[in-house]
């Protein structure tokens, strides 16, 4: 391999993504002029305007994408777990150090340029989750391994939302998609989404439902794992039967010292010892992965109240508790995804023209260049344009994938897999939320929201996945010559 | 792992991400293609529209002088959200709009209410601080274009009436008027107001989320101008209007006059009246209280709305039905000596010659004439007793206009009053009799009507039989003629050819030899009849009918004057002198004029 470093560094570099990722810059720089321009500013190529910044910004993001292609594909795996350290500790710094913006202490400051780590954060995080991954001996389906990856994944998940910034921390549980794809069990993810999916509406349930609801969701996902649906069958009727039969006993020795959410509690903690020692002794392992699951949802979900009431800001809970239909607030709250939705349902079929959208121009949408950049694209472009920009981000996900498959080490692939998921996962939630389908969470739209840390990043991330995928392609097209 | 299971979940993910996409291209159709609430509601975002009042039809008097003109002013608007948070120059506002710094901030506490909705800080700010206004460059305030009333001659409050801004309960009453339109609330501006008050337009402007505005909306293309209101032609002739409120100064009352052969009114005075300007503009308010609590009630419209005794003029009406039942001859004679009597009843009369016909009964008024007529009509054999005799009897007295609106375009008519049977049943406990009720034959008792109706009369007697509606309004703008029930002659029940003897008693009297003397004018044939009313709140009230010339008649006029005395004493100066002006241009008796000038009666009862 060392003997091809004369071909040019463009050499294997897949052609589409880059043309992709060409397109959807530019469809965010037009974005950027509408959403900046203002006809009262007098000079058109000022440095003060957005869209003149943003062209620095592509610029400077152009040449990293060069620098990244330059370096050896080798140094992304070598310094895999460095990046990762160093990831922690600017986290860890901001934590400490950073500038407090929104209500998150997410952001360090040089002069006028803010920058968040979590951007890089992200990036060292899927290089080393592809690191811990691939190498020779692990076994995803190996409690040990599977903790490891846990770990991996949730330290600078815990940091991200300790600085109060949740919804960037939630886009590193987009793993849960590269997880699947290298083997994890598919009736461990849906447990996982089912549990996340408790944690977001377990304010609304009593604690009795909550807790049945867990132990439903993962007794069924354990039996689809390992067939013999009728001992698990008994095993939650017996549990059931016998939190009533201990509910009822004790109010007859001592009426009203045990109601009956705190017997099932108790006949619980009994059953998953009980369900311990089974799977020792009929050697199913997988169920300790079910029961450490269990455990530690039953550890952290009275704390989602606690979560919810004191490190959730009040705007935070407000969006959360508005997007359930809780609380409706058209003017407060809802005011900015009511704007949004506005601002795309009217641009109609063909959209209102580029400089056209008066929603956009006159102020009516918050965070039009940034967060809400799409809405943009959906009132001066219309219908037209909004499938365009997602058919464009849809098949670079493809691509990415795509990509991913074609690579001979696990390494390359998995990486491939976590940028997916990244990119999916922020456009998901940037788009939905501008839609209604999201809850607000200040997350950026990949390669079109302004900004210079987040452009540069997600060029990095994904030119780390072009570099790793040239390579391999290098090395087999020199293979068949 | 195999093979074939990775290849599986690999698919599996693809259907994924295009699955996550496919919603959301879903849902982005649906808002965007399917949902057009959100175009409306981005309208609705970034467009303000801006009504443009018009300016209000203007009034003109039968020779085509202003009696009305609209004046251009402005409302000084606020939107609260909108006002600059970093303070503005109070002060300069304060002076520009010439309102109290205590005014401004109760408006702007008001106003924080609802922050998006305009709201009227102060009104009537006119051109030249409207133009200063706009160079402060105020943000969150603006001016709107309004027009308000100015009346050239200061004549005719009660007449054409007043505008003011709509209030709640006529809002709940006529939903398709908004906040802040002004609406006629009387008089000529209340009866023609869907002619005066013109279409409003709009302009449609963009605004930003400041509430700052950006420009025209689609360069003007769903702009509408505002229709400026019709102009209306009016009846009255605006001099002999203002002779008649000058003659009237000092006395309580009303003067009507109508042309005869038309039904226009030409003067419609009632006293005391007030300057129209004073009920525009910022201080309209406190002198509408001032005039509310005035005890004489400039307010009232006497000339339409009072109930008055007629006294003798009613003898006329008695007369002509006396004739129509054929009770009466012209020719018959009655005694007279000092008054009549029948019984222990007695009917005062003054002195004159004995016995009398019609004719000199009329000219002289003599009371005991009437009461034989009276009598002789409700006692009638026809009849099977005096109350079927005094149905008859209302029934004429009816179509003569009394005790009923006339139906003119004048919103604030009185019914006046006759009495009717079940009244005299109530009063009397049903005993009553032809003379019992005696006094109704000289228009005293429970008789009430209004001047308008008693001009009316005055119309009926001049055109031998019948009148025109009485009207104000002439001709309106874009309209070829008025409703046709003013162009129908309405006859009343007493035949035409009975009407000559009256007339020919009436001209007696002001050129023979009667009561009316004093309003004799060379070369014009006038005709009059005095009434002196009894009434109850002291002195007696003076009025006067008159009509001239006696043939093809150009005026027919009445004029009551509270406790004014005899007729002949304050009503007929008033009247004769506004015939001699109408008739003539010119009055020759400027001691008459003076002498009324300067009449004022003294009224215990209203300025207590």
């Amino acid at each position: 391999m060392t003997s091809n470093r004369h071909n040019g560094i463009f050499d294997g570099v897949d052609r589409v993504t880059v043309l992709l990722y060409v397109l959807i810059v530019l469809a965010g720089f037009v974005s950027i002029i509408s959403a900046s321009y203002d006809d009262s500013t007098a000079r058109t190529f000022s440095l003060s305007h957005f869209y003149m910044k943003q062209l620095v910004w592509i610029g400077i993001a152009w040449v990293t994408a060069l620098v990244v292609l330059l370096l050896d594909e080798r140094y992304y795996h070598m310094f895999a777990y460095p990046a990762y350290f160093v990831g922690l500790g600017l986290l860890v710094a901001a934590l400490l150090f950073g500038r407090e913006v929104n209500g998150a202490k997410a952001w360090f400051e040089f002069g006028s340029v803010r920058v968040q780590p979590v951007e890089f954060a992200k990036i060292a995080t899927a290089l080393a989750l592809a690191r811990v991954m691939s190498n020779y001996s692990f076994s995803i389906n190996r409690p040990g391994d599977l903790f490891k990856v846990g770990m991996v994944i949730c330290i600078p998940l815990m940091i991200i939302i300790l600085q109060n910034d949740t919804g960037s921390g939630i886009v590193l549980g987009s793993f849960l998609f590269v997880l699947y794809r290298e083997g994890l069990n598919k009736w461990l993810c849906i447990p996982v989404l089912l549990i996340g999916a408790l944690f977001i509406v377990s304010f609304l349930l009593s604690p009795m439902m909550l807790l049945l609801c867990l132990i439903l969701v993962c007794t069924l996902s354990e039996a689809m794992m390992n067939g013999l649906w009728r001992s698990r069958i008994i095993f939650l009727a017996a549990l059931l039967l016998a939190a009533i039969l201990l509910c009822l006993v004790m109010a007859l020795l001592s009426p009203g010292s045990l109601d009956l959410y705190h017997s099932l509690l108790l006949m619980t903690l009994v059953a998953v010892a009980v369900a311990a020692v089974y799977a020792y002794r009929s050697h199913l392992t997988n169920i300790f992965i079910t029961l450490g699951l269990f455990v530690g949802s039953l550890v952290f979900l009275p704390t989602t109240d606690y979560i919810f009431n004191s490190i959730l800001k009040q705007h935070q809970r407000d969006r959360i508790l508005s997007f359930l239909g809780i609380i409706s607030d058209p003017l407060g709250t809802d005011y900015n995804v009511n704007q949004a939705k506005i601002a795309i349902g009217s641009g109609g079929f063909a959209g209102k023209g580029f400089l056209q959208g008066t929603q956009i121009k006159y102020g009516f949408v918050p965070e039009k260049h940034t967060d809400f950049i799409f809405c943009t694209v959906g009132e001066e472009w219309g219908f037209l344009g909004t499938t365009f920009v997602l058919a464009v981000l849809c098949l670079l996900i493809l691509r990415l994938m795509r990509m991913g498959e074609r690579q001979e080490e696990p390494f390359g692939r998995i990486y491939c897999y976590c940028v997916a998921s990244i990119l999916l996962f922020h456009v998901l939630v940037n788009v939905g939320m501008t839609i209604g389908l999201m809850p607000v969470m200040g997350i950026p739209l990949p390669f079109m929201s302004y900004g210079g840390s987040s452009l540069i990043a997600f060029t990095i991330l994904l030119f780390i996945a072009v570099r790793l995928d040239a390579s391999t392609r290098q090395f087999s097209l020199n293979r068949i010559a | 792992m195999s093979d074939s299971e990775s290849f599986l979940r690999m698919r599996t993910l693809q259907v994924i991400v295009i699955l996550i996409f496919a919603v959301i291209v879903a849902r982005l159709g649906y808002i965007q293609l399917f949902d057009r609430r959100y175009a409306e509601l981005a309208e609705a975002n970034v467009l303000r529209h801006v009504v443009q009042y018009p300016p209000r039809g203007e009034v003109f008097d039968r020779n085509g002088e202003y009696l009305v003109q609209s004046r251009e002013c402005y409302d000084l608007m606020v939107i609260y959200r909108e006002i600059d948070k970093r303070g503005f120059d109070t002060a300069r506002l304060c002076e520009v709009a010439g309102i109290s710094r205590t005014k401004l901030e109760r408006e702007l506490a008001n106003a924080r209410v609802r922050p998006r909705a305009p709201r009227v800080v102060t009104s009537y700010i006119p051109k030249e601080d409207k133009l200063r206004f706009d160079e402060g460059n105020f943000r969150g305030f603006y001016t709107v274009y309004r027009t308000v009333r100015q009346y050239p001659r200061k004549v005719g409050g009660n007449l054409l009436g007043y505008v003011s801004e709509v209030n709640d309960t006529y809002l709940k009453r006529h939903p398709e008027y908004k906040v802040g339109d002004y609406v006629g609330m009387s008089g000529v501006e209340s009866a023609y107001e869907p002619e005066l008050r013109g279409t409003k337009g709009v302009k449609i402007q963009e605004i930003d989320t400041h509430g700052a505005i950006k420009g025209s909306y689609m360069n003007g293309r769903y702009d509408s101008l505002p229709e400026p209101g019709s102009y209306l032609v009016s009846t009255i002739d605006a001099r002999l209007q203002l002779l008649g409120e000058e003659l009237m100064r000092g006395k309580v009352g009303a003067a009507v006059a109508i042309e005869p052969s038309t039904g226009e009114i030409l003067m419609m005075v009632s006293s005391p009246t007030y300057d129209p300007d004073e009920l525009v503009g910022r201080e309209r308010g406190n002198n509408y209280m001032k005039m509310l609590y005035n005890k004489r009630k400039p307010l009232f419209n006497r000339a339409v709305k009072a109930k008055y005794p007629p006294g003798s003029t009613f003898k006329l009406v008695q007369g002509l039905i006396g004739l129509q039942e054929g009770v009466l001859k012209p020719s018959d004679l009655h005694v007279c000596h000092n008054g009549y009597q029948a019984g222990r009843l007695k009917m005062a009369c003054h002195s004159h010659a004995s016995p009398l016909d019609l004719r000199f009964a009329v000219a002289t008024s003599c009371n005991a004439y009437f009461c034989y007529v009276f009598r002789d009509i409700l006692d009638n054999p026809k009849y099977d007793n005096v109350k079927e005799g005094f149905d008859v009897w209302k029934e004429y007295v009816e179509s003569f206009g009394f005790g009923r609106k006339l139906g003119s375009d004048f919103l604030d008519e009185g019914n006046g009053y006759v009495p009717d049977r079940a009244y005299y049943d109530r009063q009397y406990r049903g005993s009553w009799n032809s003379l019992t009720i005696l006094s109704l034959s000289i228009g005293q008792d429970a008789l009430g009507c209004t001047p308008l109706q008693l001009a009316n009369l005055a119309c009926i007697i001049a055109n031998r039989g019948y009148y025109y509606i009485p009207h104000i309004v002439k001709q309106v703008e874009g309209q070829d003629s008025l409703d046709r029930r003013f162009y129908e002659r309405h006859y009343t029940k007493v035949d035409p050819k009975h009407f000559e003897p009256i007339v020919e008693g009436m001209w007696r009297g002001v050129n023979v030899g009667g009561t009316s003397t004093m309003a004799r004018l060379d070369g014009w044939d006038v005709c009059g009849k005095t009434g002196t009313a009894e009434n109850p709140r002291g002195r007696d009230h003076s009025t006067f009918l008159s009509f001239a010339p006696k043939d093809n008649p150009r005026i027919a006029i009445s004029v009551y004057v509270e406790n004014g005395g005899f007729g002949a004493s304050a009503a007929l100066p008033i009247a004769s002198l506004l015939e001699e002006f109408y008739l003539t241009d010119t009055i020759r008796r400027p001691a008459l004029l003076d002498h009324v000038r300067n009449m004022q009666i003294h009224y215990p009862v209203y300025d207590k």
